[in-house]
């Protein structure tokens, strides 16, 4: 009987199992997993192996000198970039509309008249149809009182503008009630003496004259043309409960596109370029139409051109060598919140954005050097042997219920790795760009974060909602009580439900928003990679060929992605579900079990 | 330093009703003011007349579509005491204290009395807007929603400057304390001093 442990070092994280090697199956005495110390495949990694080595044996209750051998896998280290590139603007021109949401705009309906400042309502013609317009400092008592004056003598005031958080307050004490829309910061700049329409909404519901452009053509009797002019302003409203449209001679809003760099991509047949503005769509398109990459570059002086560039130095740093290519980049569509140029009450518009995740992988890393001195270090004999795709093949294959042909789809932190065992043994595996790295990176900016760390959290735990000091709401709807009551700071908030507790997110995100985004980020990334990674190592490209998929690695452990996996690839007739690796480890250990059972099985 | 002279203009009433009563409607906010506030003091540490602060907590209240009640609070000078009785006494569990120089405390009936929602506890900081945004998150808090805290100001000379004039202010209120009196419900009338 010898006594062997088989460690994998992982982008993150370093797996060992103990195993007592005979003339029969291989006994599992115990596992460990710890941090992976530096980046994957280098000398960097023997603090860490030797932590987790000495773990692993105290855990079977085995001393170091009745190890005969440490089995590690070829670790050929990937590195990821990410960056993002935002690629459109929202610009506003002269004043044209605010469309900002105002959380308690006052009164309700539609009010088409001229603009006129609150301080000139006095010298209005009876008759006269006017909006009004209320600045810095009128008190909502004495715009009230204003506006009833007015309308007393007979000028029709139809609606109003307000700077300050009133219109409620304004409203509540009309006489004749008007739609009031409020927090209109720089409410000086209102074009005055300019036709305008104020339109609110009932509570609950949304603007429907202001979002249709025949609707604004209809309030300002306007031409074809002038409504094909238009009609930007109409889309940038939808969805809003209030709004007020100005017309002016030269008022328009704009939907710029930013040139955002090209990417060149470069196959083995063909090199094809793609601008990062044409969306991601287009640039996988791109992608499969070049397909095996073999480079990719990005234009000098653009975001995507840096980061490329930075990818690359790391890696040939890591390497030793210039010659770094990158092997697969994931393009994912994303929205960033962005301040709207000349907006006039400081409105954010959801800004489309493309995020790049790109990846480098070297066909042989320093191992020589780590192997040496993962042997000076624990005095014992280091093979380094094996594929790191046939070993997690092997290790996936010991989860009870599947056999050949499986294929695994490793989901890690910054890569995704699938690789496919056919019935006579054959291996085929790919590394994809993007994983659990980019989707926290897609949280964090489309929620508008700027906290990776928060970002994290809301990734790998479900959400729930603080409805009094003693109980919350899940986001499936259900209750879950508590009987001594919450910390102050989570009250009335959306918390995260983490194994550290709750922790608030300090946003005004509801629930929802904040579920659909972290569903959607997982979609983008882990889904599309799936099928992607799946498409690739079947025969044919055809998903049918494949019968079961084991899903592994530190992100198989997340709550959801797996079950999205599962839905996505159900179609194709496949088998889809987490590993459990000897039975008992879960999606963990694959490629450490793998080492040990391919000493069986040469 | 808050503008005042905007403030001068208006008077404040606050006729009795007899004793305060637990509301009934989830859509309220409970304001609980100190023993000597609109009475004996009229104004806060900084000279902001009482009527102002109440009209300000009041507007943030209604601007957000929730009904307001105002009850004095007599039993006690202390301000954690006033906003928990202001907020168990509130149909939707959220009370607001006000002490007579202007330290506010946003409550929950279900929080221990020491603990709070939102504590101001630099009086001589607090001026209009911050009186309004006060008003507005405990409406929110009565709707349920998620509001953002008021930024809370720091002074680290607001100590040193203010605590004698606050001391005294404290022991005066305390004065006027009627150890075991009920909390009173008020009827408000801010006018115009013009007006009548």
């Amino acid at each position: 009987m010898a006594l062997v442990v088989g460690v994998d070092i992982g982008n993150s994280t370093t797996e060992a199992c103990v195993a007592e090697i005979g003339e029969n199956e291989p006994r599992y005495l115990a596992s460990a997993l710890a941090p992976t110390s530096g980046v994957k495949g280098t000398a960097d990694n023997v603090p860490g192996v030797v932590k987790v080595v000495q773990e692993a044996l105290s855990a079977a209750g085995r001393a170091q000198d009745e190890l005969s051998a440490v089995l590690v896998n070829e670790a050929t280290p990937v590195i990821s970039g990410l960056a993002m590139e935002t690629i459109t603007e929202t610009i506003i021109t002269e004043s044209t509309m605010i469309g900002h949401n105002p959380d308690t705009p006052g009164g309700a309906g539609l009010g088409v008249g001229t603009t006129v400042a609150f301080g000139a309502l006095g010298d209005c013609e009876p008759g006269a149809k006017v909006i009004c317009v209320v600045g810095t400092g009128v008190d909502f008592e004495d715009a009230a009182a204003g506006i009833n004056a007015a309308a007393e003598r007979g000028v029709e005031v139809t609606g109003a503008v307000v700077h300050a958080d009133d219109a409620t307050l304004i409203a509540n004490r009309l006489r004749t009630p008007i739609p009031v829309v409020d927090e209109v910061t720089l409410v000086e700049r209102v074009p005055l003496g300019m036709r305008a329409a104020v339109e609110v909404a009932e509570p609950g519901r949304t603007i429907r004259t202001l979002s249709n452009s025949y609707g604004i053509a209809t309030l300002f009797e306007l031409d074809p043309e002038q409504t094909r002019m238009i009609a930007p302003v109409a889309r940038a409203l939808v969805g809003n409960r209030s709004a007020v449209v100005v017309r002016t001679p030269a008022g328009d809003i704009a939907d710029r596109r930013i040139p955002a760099g090209t990417l060149t991509l470069i196959g083995e047949h063909s090199r094809l370029s793609v601008g990062m503005d044409a969306g991601a769509e287009e640039i996988m398109a791109t992608l499969r139409r070049v397909r095996p990459l073999e480079d990719a570059t990005g234009e000098a002086g653009t975001h995507v051109g840096g980061m490329l560039a930075t990818v690359r130095d790391t890696m040939a740093e890591l390497a030793g060598s210039g010659d770094v290519r990158i092997q697969d980049v994931l393009a994912v569509d994303t929205f960033v919140p962005q301040k709207v140029t000349g907006a006039l009450a400081g409105e954010f518009a959801l800004e489309s954005a493309v995020a790049l995740a790109a990846m480098v992988r070297t066909s042989r890393g320093p191992m020589e050097a780590l192997a040496a001195q993962l042997a000076a270090a624990l005095d014992v004999e280091v093979r380094v042997g094996g594929v790191e795709a046939d070993m997690a093949v092997l290790g996936a294959l010991t989860t009870p219920g599947t056999d050949r042909p499986v294929a695994i789809l490793d989901l890690g932190g910054g890569s995704t790795d699938a690789a496919l065992a056919t019935s006579d043994g054959v291996v085929r595996s790919v590394h994809l760009a993007g994983a659990g790295d980019l989707v926290t990176k897609l949280i964090d900016s489309e929620l508008g974060l700027d906290d990776r760390e928060l970002a994290e959290d809301i990734k790998k735990f479900p959400l729930a909602k603080a409805e009094s000091f003693f109980h919350v709401r899940m986001e499936d709807g259900t209750a879950r009580f508590f009987e001594k009551p919450l910390p102050t700071e989570t009250f009335a908030r959306v918390v995260v439900l983490g194994d550290a507790g709750m922790r608030p997110v300090p946003t005004r995100h509801s629930l929802d928003k904040i579920r659909q985004v972290r569903r959607s980020a997982k979609h983008k990334v882990f889904v599309v990679n799936a099928v992607r990674a799946l498409e690739q190592v079947a025969p044919g490209g055809n998903l049918r060929q494949i019968g079961f998929v084991v899903v592994l690695g530190g992100s198989a452990l997340d709550f959801e992605i797996p079950d999205l996996i599962a839905e996505a690839v159900a179609d194709a007739g496949i088998v889809c579900g987490t590993g459990n690796v000897r039975g008992v480890e879960g999606p963990r250990n694959a490629v450490a079990t793998g080492l040990v059972e391919a000493l069986r099985c040469p | 330093m808050a503008d005042t002279s905007v403030g001068t203009r208006r008077t404040l009433q606050l006729q009795e009703r007899g004793e305060a009563g637990p509301g009934t409607r989830a859509d309220e906010v409970v304001i609980g003011i100190s023993p000597a506030f609109g009475d004996f003091f009229t104004k806060t540490i900084v000279d902001i007349p009482h009527a102002e602060v109440l009209r300000e907590l009041l507007a943030g209240i209604e601007e957000q579509g929730v009904q307001s009640r105002v009850i004095r609070y007599r039993g006690g000078s202390d301000l954690a005491v006033i906003a928990h009785a202001a907020a168990k006494l509130s149909g939707s569990g959220i009370g607001i204290g006000v002490l007579s120089r202007g330290t506010t405390m946003i409550h929950q009936k279900d929080l221990v009395r020491l603990s709070n929602l939102e504590l101001f506890p630099q009086a001589p900081l607090m001026d209009l807007e911050t009186f309004r945004k006060v008003g507005r998150n405990a409406a929110r808090y009565a709707k349920g929603e998620s509001p953002e805290p008021v930024p809370a100001r720091n002074d680290f000379m607001a100590r040193p400057r203010w605590q004698a004039k606050a001391a005294l202010l404290h022991i005066k209120e305390t004065e006027f304390v009627q150890q075991g009196a009920a909390p009173v419900e008020l009827d408000v009338r801010i006018q115009l001093a013009d007006a009548g």
